[in-house]
């Protein structure tokens, strides 16, 4: 089972390698809903899920390739699934599919190899090969400063991984191994957790990206078509967060407790400068891109807490997060379709197109974290935990909301209100079908929070029992 | 002479008899060189074969015949006959000469007596006999009024020089020429001077060789013999002065071509730079004292230079720069292909066998205490990333309207096919490579 989310996507990718054509992007949207469908299953009859120690992918080199899933792997398995069908299904008329679809194959690919990796080597080759598909996906099938964004972004991550590859080294060659299991129980001399914890907090940082990594995320939402940003807001920015609560926290308990302070004051801050951000953008991908960089470093902070109430919200956050995007990408794709380009058009459009303005009423309202939807538990987790540790970090997280708020009410006033607008018609039913569905996940995941914050529960209990 | 030594030399002997016959085959008007080249790459073939038969066993005072000899002889082999096909195929008529296979083939000749020897004399031989058939090679194939030809040689034969001082010198000081008799020196300045200058003798040959396919042999076996060298030397106090100085020499060599070939133009100078990074990775290794990741990081670079070679061959200029790769991705996206995978493994990404090499090195170089070539390593990915990068990415400029076609080249895209497949394969299953790098001891 755990091996398959890894498999599904490959054999995709090699069937794109036949001449199917159009054809490729239907196998594309079976393989995410497969995997999605797939772990579901499994996370519900609670089978599967075991660690697997396959074999020694290169004896000795020390890696091996095992591969396992926790209650936080199986929630981002399943994010993963269905952003990436979504992805496929929003991905229509693409130019050269099947290229367009291998690709797209191979990064959910390597997205799940993240998640299932339970050996540090293996986990690096994951997160390090996911770059590639990603940056040729950018490259070729990108807006309009593609080729300058792509290298950006390439050379900005590579410089991340050659620090975490470095500290990895250091760690594995100094513990004699690089599986997860033993490196729990291997105790680090406390004056070099944190540099290792820092070495490995460069790679994370930058792909989440804190605060003032966050250089190449606004021209990289703006330069990937709507599929692309879907998945590197939904889902590979999630990479990061699930890798700060699965490798640094446990790895380096004492050095993540040393950086605590610096790192709960950058994402605070980065949260709250995301969110100011957001208020001031006259583009609707901007708008999403600097939203999702105070939700992701608000989520960090969840994380950075690193007690069970914290961890336990950042995942459910998580999750939401990845729903709402993803949501609201496609909202402002089809909104952009209506009014020519992604700025906020001359207003108005509610009159005719109700549907659309309802969606995307709902999607701001899950973003804010308005109860009931699913922003909200995640959210109120994260902040109930911020006071219990800090008021003052408390007090500014909880800002971000506010903020947050404040900016989708002026999007919305700016966009659907007005004298009503002449041109434009409502969303179709192909549009509304995919979009809606995704709304419906969320609102799952607002209204039985508990579907998520069971499997949350159980590692975020089995991650702060490792940090004792 | 006893017969496990001639059992050992075996192959150089092939390789000899190869040339001979190659260079009487090339009398007749009718034979061209084409078909020479495919003699040249068969004789190859069967120094590879003859090294995996020979085995190991058998001591003698000069040649040795142990796990590192079947690997690095088997190495040159396959090298060498992947070159005689590549020589083959090319398309281009100045690089098809009757003499190439030849004295590819003695140079190859030379290189399997370097790795073999286990004396600082037969060493000597075999670096000129490793050579001196380049130097002719590179005049022969060079147009006319070409100072490249000119400058390898008398840079060649300024290494040969410092390294022939550097023996003389380590005679000198030991009364003894087999390396075996080097092993017992003390701290001696004297010794000390002299395994600097051999050092530099042989690793200049390194430096110096042009870009071409043959250079691919001449790493191979200066690298080779570099490692037998230091396995047998780097005893006592001589370990450290052989980690530092090889350290730093990886340092150089990982750290400069990565920055160099961010503002490089000429496709060949690229290409020169990112096989020296590779080599900075074997060098680490030795550094290491990790003698099978050495051997593991040798093979992986031998096989993605020659992918590049292959690939561009396909060029119709004699010095293509960048610009000339444009519009390849349209002309011949399997070239392109196979050209991005072999720059992700030089970059060492995985899933590519460059990452596992690049892991397998570095490994070793924590566990010698050098963390900061770590560093440098890692950086170097970085920068190198941005140099190989701008090789793949150019070939999906659009093309100059005045662009010559590349050449339509089949064994040579089917190699750099087999190649990329190889280098991605061997990625997720390196087991077959690994256990052969682990049979090399010396």
């Amino acid at each position: 089972m755990v091996v398959g989310v890894v498999l599904i996507p490959l054999l995709v990718a090699a069937a794109c390698a036949l001449p199917i054509g159009r054809f490729a992007r239907v196998l594309a949207v079976f393989s995410g809903l497969l995997t999605a469908v797939s772990v579901a299953a499994a996370v519900w009859l609670g089978v599967g899920g075991g660690p697997v120690d396959l074999y020694y992918w290169a004896a000795p080199l020390g890696a091996q390739l095992a591969v396992g899933w926790d209650g936080w792997s199986a929630a981002m398995l399943l994010l993963s699934g269905v952003l990436f069908a979504a992805g496929a299904a929003a991905s229509g008329a693409v130019a050269r599919p099947r290229a367009y679809f291998a690709l797209w194959s191979l990064l959910q690919m390597a997205v799940a190899g993240v998640f299932v990796s339970r050996d540090l080597l293996l986990f690096f080759a994951s997160h390090e090969a996911l770059l590639v598909p990603l940056a040729l996906l950018l490259w070729g099938w990108g807006g309009a400063d593609r080729r300058a964004v792509s290298c950006r972004l390439a050379v900005m991550w590579l410089t991340g991984s050659a620090l975490l590859f470095t500290g990895i080294l250091a760690l594995g060659v100094g513990a004699h191994t690089f599986s997860f299991a033993a490196l729990t129980g291997y105790r680090l001399a406390e004056s070099s957790q944190v540099v290792l914890a820092l070495l490995f907090l460069a790679a994370f940082a930058m792909r989440l990206p804190l605060f003032p990594f966050h250089a190449w995320l606004a021209r990289a939402y703006i330069a990937a078509p709507a599929p692309m940003a879907v998945v590197l807001a939904g889902i590979i920015s999630k990479t990061a967060v699930y890798a700060i609560a699965r490798v640094c926290l446990p790895l380096f308990p004492r050095g993540m407790a040393d950086l605590q302070p610096y790192l709960l004051a950058l994402a605070t801050v980065g949260a709250l400068y995301g969110a100011i951000l957001a208020t001031r953008q006259r583009d609707t991908r901007m708008v999403i891109a600097y939203a999702s960089l105070a939700e992701l470093d608000l989520i960090a902070v969840g994380v950075f807490l690193a007690t069970p109430g914290g961890l336990a919200g950042a995942l459910i956050a998580s999750v939401s997060h990845g729903l709402v995007v993803a949501i609201l990408v496609l909202l402002a794709t089809a909104l952009a379709r209506r009014i020519g380009s992604f700025g906020f058009g001359p207003g108005g459009l509610g009159a005719r197109a109700p549907v659309l303005m309802a969606l995307f009423v709902l999607a701001i309202v899950g973003l804010i974290g308005v109860p009931g939807t699913s922003g909200a538990p995640g959210q109120l987790a994260i902040l109930a935990a911020a006071f219990a540790v800090s008021p003052g970090i408390g007090l500014l997280a909880s800002l971000v909301p506010i903020v947050l708020a404040a900016c989708g009410a002026f999007v919305l006033r700016a966009v659907f209100f007005g004298p009503a607008a002449t041109r434009g018609h409502d969303v179709g039913w192909r549009e509304r079908g995919l979009i809606v569905a995704l709304v419906a996940l969320a609102l799952v995941v607002g209204v039985v929070p508990r579907s998520v914050s069971d499997l949350a529960d159980r590692t975020a209990a089995a991650l702060t029992e490792l940090r004792r | 002479m006893n017969a496990a030594e001639v059992f050992a030399i075996v192959p150089a002997l092939i390789l000899a008899g190869g040339a001979a016959v190659a260079t009487i085959l090339a009398i007749p008007r009718r034979i061209g060189p084409r078909i020479l080249a495919w003699v040249g790459a068969l004789a190859a073939v069967a120094v590879a074969g003859s090294a995996l038969a020979n085995g190991t066993g058998g001591a003698s005072p000069s040649v040795a015949r142990d796990g590192a000899s079947v690997f690095f002889v088997a190495l040159i082999g396959i090298v060498t006959a992947v070159s005689c096909v590549l020589a083959a195929a090319d398309p281009r008529r100045i690089a098809r000469s009757k003499d190439e296979p030849a004295l590819a083939l003695l140079s190859a000749c030379g290189a399997v007596v370097v790795v073999l020897a286990v004396d600082l004399v037969v060493l000597f031989v075999g670096l000129a006999l490793l050579t001196i058939p380049l130097y002719v090679l590179t005049s022969r194939t060079a147009p006319a009024g070409d100072e490249g030809a000119v400058r390898h040689f008398l840079l060649g034969t300024t290494g040969f020089a410092v390294a022939l001082y550097g023996i003389a010198l380590l005679y000198a000081a030991t009364g003894e020429t087999g390396y075996l008799g080097l092993g017992r020196a003390t701290h001696n300045p004297l010794y000390l001077a002299g395994l600097g200058l051999t050092l530099a003798g042989l690793v200049s040959h390194v430096a110096t060789a042009p870009g071409h396919r043959w250079s691919v042999v001449t790493n191979v076996a200066i690298s080779g013999a570099l490692l037998r060298l230091v396995a047998v030397t780097s005893t006592g106090e001589v370990g450290l002065d052989w980690q530092v100085s090889l350290a730093s020499l990886a340092a150089v060599a990982l750290a400069l071509p990565g920055i160099a070939s961010i503002a490089e133009r000429r496709v060949r100078r690229i290409i020169g730079y990112a096989t020296i990074a590779q080599l900075g990775f074997v060098a680490a290794a030795t550094a290491s004292g990790a003698l099978p990741a050495a051997a593991f990081a040798l093979a992986v670079y031998a096989a993605q230079a020659l992918g590049l070679f292959a690939v561009i061959a396909i060029l119709p200029q004699r010095e293509p720069v960048l610009d000339d790769l444009a519009g390849l991705a349209r002309r011949r996206p399997i070239v392109v292909l196979a050209l991005g995978l072999l720059a992700v493994g030089l970059v060492g990404v995985p899933p590519t066998v460059g990452f596992l090499a690049k892991v397998y090195v570095l490994e070793a170089a924590v566990r010698a205490d050098l963390l900061w070539l770590v560093v440098v390593a890692a950086g170097a990915t970085v920068a190198s990333a941005v140099g190989y990068g701008r090789l793949v990415l150019a070939c999906f400029a659009a093309p100059r309207l005045d662009a010559i076609a590349p050449a339509r080249m089949r064994v040579g895209t089917a190699v750099a096919v087999v190649i990329a497949i190889a280098v991605l394969a061997a990625g997720f299953v390196p087991g077959p490579l690994l256990d052969a790098a682990q049979a090399v001891h010396f």
